[in-house]
């Protein structure tokens, strides 16, 4: 397979990937009479019964396009040389597990993959001196018409759902290892935080979704104000949402400085077919134990959202996936090569 | 060490697990690399390390070297107060140890540096004897143990002067262990058979300015127990006191018996005291002054022709050493200053003394001089005393001679120990190379400043530049080698540093220390020391054990064996132990409490 490393910054144009929920629905159904009705809807206080489990697990995951890529389209049989190319993506992604329990912060599983994302159907792998990039074909789903834009808009999102496989991945492994390794007295008192949507992870037993921006409103306005009167450790009460998919979420404020009404809010959800008992007490141990890793704002830009054991695993995750420079130099190498 | 110790030694080598890999984050350099350490295991300073290294064409490269520094630091930490979110559990980190280590030897000489992601191991057995040049040593001298507990060695060819000699001691008084270490040193050049037969001529000397705790090297010592025997016997040492000693002090002072002036030990020392008739023969006049700034003045130029003068005037009378000089008797060393002051102040008799153009005030100024060295060496120079047979000070006739000198002014022990040293030395070189004599001055920088010239600076540093071929090693002790003479320490092949104070290790002088040991020798524990010498390109730290010889009465184990001088004559009596069990308070209070007393 001939291919042409493409000589722009591979950053560039990456701002339109988003970082998981790509499209904004605004079509959510919500239902706001699980906890209690909506018109006794108060901020939840953290109850004292709920002990914070014996070990939260962090699940995250990074990702990082190396390289745009052209290959080439293949040498006919009649051996004239192709003038055309496919775009594709060189990227490299990891994803990991950062087990807190007791005094005790440590990674517990990491994987790190290297894929080359193409549409292109005679797309193979591409071996450089400092790893190899597996092959994964996606689907050509865009019409023909519809530009390079959208092209690598999929790409990306295929990306994205590798990286959503490992994070699964390494999360189901990272529980059989704290299991096993009997850190924990009560295997089954753990919690495992997921950063970003729970989407596509909702079985996952005793696991909630972390997000921390909010691009959409979904409460109705006399609800939704009551989440910017939020004190620290507080929740809203539960409500199920409904968009493409369906789960049980709410809105918790964290410890930090007081500034905007939303400051230090994040939402969290949890799979929608859950006993209403079960989300409760989710819901209860979120409020427990997440305040205690909310970060300082002169330590991380997204404080206090982006919970410290989230920012070392990204770090410990970003230092994984190597010297960007380095690879896309090998990239550049092979593609002379090829 | 024996030889056959080796094939054991290579079944604990081959076994050694590696410690950790180098390290990629830093700069690997032939000189210099850091190891990354396992989680589970550990280096500290000091230690001895290996790595192996195939180089094409060439086969294995074995990099030895010494841990010079360890460091330790969480990664994943940005700032100082992650350390609290990290042993709350909040912030994943991880600890990670990071060793640097100085190369002492690249064998085969290839010098390619480790490269990162090699394993290396503590060296034991062979690899360390190799990594420390200990194979390469003929005959070596122990000085002590490694951080590891196995012997460090010296190499006795930079000690007795085949390739190098003088070993130069620095060190803070009181913390140092200066004096002990040379002792210890002493003990080991003399009973490690490194000396092989040269051992029995080997002698040294001694001078002692701080008490009288030289006086009992020959006597065991009372603390010496079995884990102090064990000691000395992985070093090969035998645990034993110096079997054959002198001992000089001087008289005490006006006193006709000439007994020694020493109170913790009464017998078998020695009054030692020159008598005028060899004060004026041998011209010792110059030693007389011998202070630094003597040189600098024009009256120098008087004390030699003093000298000269009256090693032609005098002429012996009696059996006490007094001389006659124009006619007039001299017993004492007052009457002798009285003559030549009288001789030098007379019109008459001046130029003759003094030299034909020396002006009054030249003369005045010896004169001040001259009576100011009446008090301190009346008592050692002296024709009033009947001559005892061991009166002289001389190395001859046993292994280890010690001088003391606290009882001295400081005027006097520099006199005392110009002379001494300027008299073994031409007995050396009367004699020839055939045997060592290892000379041991505290203080040195007292008696070899840097600044200035004196008698005995030139006596020391002709024995720093040819001490090596008469077979004189000087064995210097001070606190500051920066204020010692240059010639002397760069002449030094061992390099012996103590605890240091900081100011002090950041001159020049110690430039031999790498940074970390600098910054070491400030808070080294007494007992310890860093030895430098020319094969090994790194100090190493060494600690050697406590003395098994007495260095106070109250350590000897028995009755320091004795003639019985006491008024009352019972020193000796039948259980064998004796005064020694109940030495006097004030005895005690006079021991020195400031420097290098055991228990470290």
């Amino acid at each position: 397979m001939r291919f042409a490393v493409d000589g722009w910054d591979p950053a560039y144009g990456s701002g339109m990937e988003a970082e998981g929920e790509i499209l904004t629905e605004s079509t959510a159904t919500i239902s706001v009479d699980i906890e209690m009705p909506a018109g006794k809807w108060r901020p939840v206080d953290p109850s004292p019964d709920c002990a914070p489990p014996g070990a939260v697990l962090f699940v995250d995951g990074v990702r990082r396009v190396e390289a745009r890529v052209w290959i080439d389209d293949p040498v006919s049989a009649d051996g004239e040389v192709p003038t055309e190319a496919t775009p594709a993506l060189c990227a490299s992604y990891a994803a990991g597990v950062i087990c807190c329990s007791g005094d005790r912060s440590h990674l517990v599983g990491a994987q790190m993959r290297r894929g080359l994302f193409s549409t292109a159907a005679h797309a193979t792998d591409i071996v450089t001196r400092t790893g190899s990039y597996t092959a994964h074909r996606v689907a050509a789903t865009t019409a023909v018409g519809a530009g390079p834009g959208s092209l690598m808009a999929s790409l990306s999102q295929a990306l994205q759902r590798r990286l959503g496989d490992i994070e699964m991945a390494t999360a189901a492994e990272a529980r059989s290892i704290t299991h096993k390794h009997g850190a924990d007295k009560h295997p089954d008192d753990d919690l495992l935080v997921i950063d970003g949507p729970l989407r596509g992870r909702q079985h996952l037993p005793r696991a909630i979704g972390y997000i921390k921006s909010h691009r959409t409103t979904y409460l109705p306005d006399e609800l939704n104000a009551m989440v910017g009167r939020l004190e620290p450790g507080q929740r809203t009460p539960v409500f199920l949402m409904g968009t493409s998919w369906d789960r049980h979420t709410w809105y918790l404020r964290l410890p930090g400085e007081p500034g905007a009404p939303w400051s230090g809010v994040v939402r969290v959800e949890c799979a929608a077919d859950l006993p209403k008992t079960e989300v409760i007490r989710l819901a209860g141990q979120s409020q427990a134990c997440l305040g205690k890793y909310a970060s300082a704002a002169y330590k991380d830009s997204r404080s206090p959202q982006n919970l410290y054991p989230i920012g070392g695993l990204e770090r410990e995750l970003r230092h994984r996936l190597g010297d960007p420079k380095l690879l896309y130099r090998a990239l550049r190498a092979a593609s002379i090569r090829a | 060490m024996p030889a056959e110790d080796s094939e054991s030694e290579d079944a604990v080598q081959t076994s050694a697990p590696p410690v950790g890999l180098v390290a990629g984050t830093e700069d690997s350099t032939p000189l210099q690399f850091c190891v990354a350490l396992d989680e589970d295991s550990y280096l500290q300073l000091d230690d001895v390390v290996v790595t192996l290294r195939d180089v094409p064409d060439v086969g294995p490269v074995v990099t030895s070297g010494i841990v010079t520094q360890v460091r330790a630091r969480h990664e994943g930490a940005s700032y100082g107060s992650d350390v609290f979110l990290i042993s709350d559990g909040v912030l994943p980190a991880r600890t990670q140890e990071i060793a640097e280590v100085s190369t002492t030897r690249v064998e085969p000489e290839i010098y390619v540096p480790p490269r990162p992601g090699e394993g290396v191991r503590r060296a034991t057995g062979t690899e360390r004897a190799q990594a420390l040049y200990f194979d390469q040593m003929d005959s070596r001298v122990p000085v002590g143990r490694g951080r590891d507990g196995d012997p460090i060695y010296v190499n006795m060819e930079f000690l007795d002067g085949t390739r190098g000699a003088h070993v130069s001691i620095s060190g803070i008084s009181g913390v140092a262990t200066k004096t002990s270490f040379a002792l210890f040193l002493l003990h080991s050049i003399f009973r490690s058979g490194a000396l092989g037969p040269r051992a029995v001529n080997a002698k040294a000397l001694l001078f002692s300015v701080k008490g009288e705790d030289l006086l009992f090297l020959d006597q065991p010592n009372v603390n010496l127990n079995d884990d102090l025997k064990a000691e000395y016997a992985a070093l090969g040492l035998p645990a034993e006191p110096f079997a054959s000693a002198g001992f000089w002090a001087p008289p005490i002072p006006d006193d006709t018996t000439g007994r020694p002036n020493v109170t913790g030990r009464t017998s078998g020392v020695e009054a030692f005291w020159w008598t005028l008739e060899e004060f004026c023969d041998k011209q010792l006049l110059p030693y007389v002054f011998a202070d630094a700034e003597d040189e600098r003045n024009q009256y120098t130029i008087v004390i030699h022709q003093v000298a000269a003068r009256l090693r032609r005037e005098a002429m012996s009378v009696g059996d006490y050493g007094a001389v006659k000089v124009d006619g007039a008797v001299l017993r004492t060393y007052p009457d002798l200053v009285d003559l030549i002051i009288d001789r030098l102040t007379d019109e008459d008799t001046r130029a003759d003394w003094a030299g034909p153009v020396t002006g009054t005030g030249t003369v005045n100024a010896f004169v001040r001089r001259l009576r100011s060295s009446l008090r301190p060496l009346s008592s050692i120079i002296r024709a009033d005393l009947p001559p005892g047979p061991n009166r002289a000070i001389s190395t001859e006739n046993q292994q280890l001679t010690v001088v003391d000198l606290h009882n001295l002014h400081e005027r006097a022990q520099r006199f005392v120990t110009g002379v001494v040293l300027a008299a073994e030395t031409a007995r050396k070189e009367d004699a020839g190379p055939g045997g060592l004599l290892f000379t041991m001055i505290d203080e040195l920088n007292k008696y070899a400043p840097r600044e200035g010239n004196s008698p005995i600076k030139d006596v020391l540093l002709d024995i720093a530049e040819r001490g090596r071929s008469l077979g004189i090693i000087l064995i210097g002790a001070q606190q500051t080698a920066s204020e010692v003479e240059r010639r002397i320490v760069s002449n030094s092949a061992i390099r012996v540093v103590g605890r240091l104070d900081s100011a002090e290790a950041g001159r020049p002088e110690y430039g031999f220390l790498p940074q970390a040991q600098r910054a070491r020798a400030t808070i080294a524990k007494p007992g310890a020391m860093f030895v430098s010498q020319p094969q090994i390109p790194v100090p190493l730290a060494v600690e050697f054990p406590f003395p098994a010889w007495a260095t106070r009465l109250s350590e000897c184990a028995g009755p320091v064996q004795s003639t019985p001088r006491t008024p009352n004559g019972s020193a000796v009596n039948g259980s064998g132990r004796v005064s020694s069990v109940a030495p006097s308070a004030d005895l005690l209070s006079r021991l020195p409490d400031d420097d290098d007393i055991p228990p470290f």
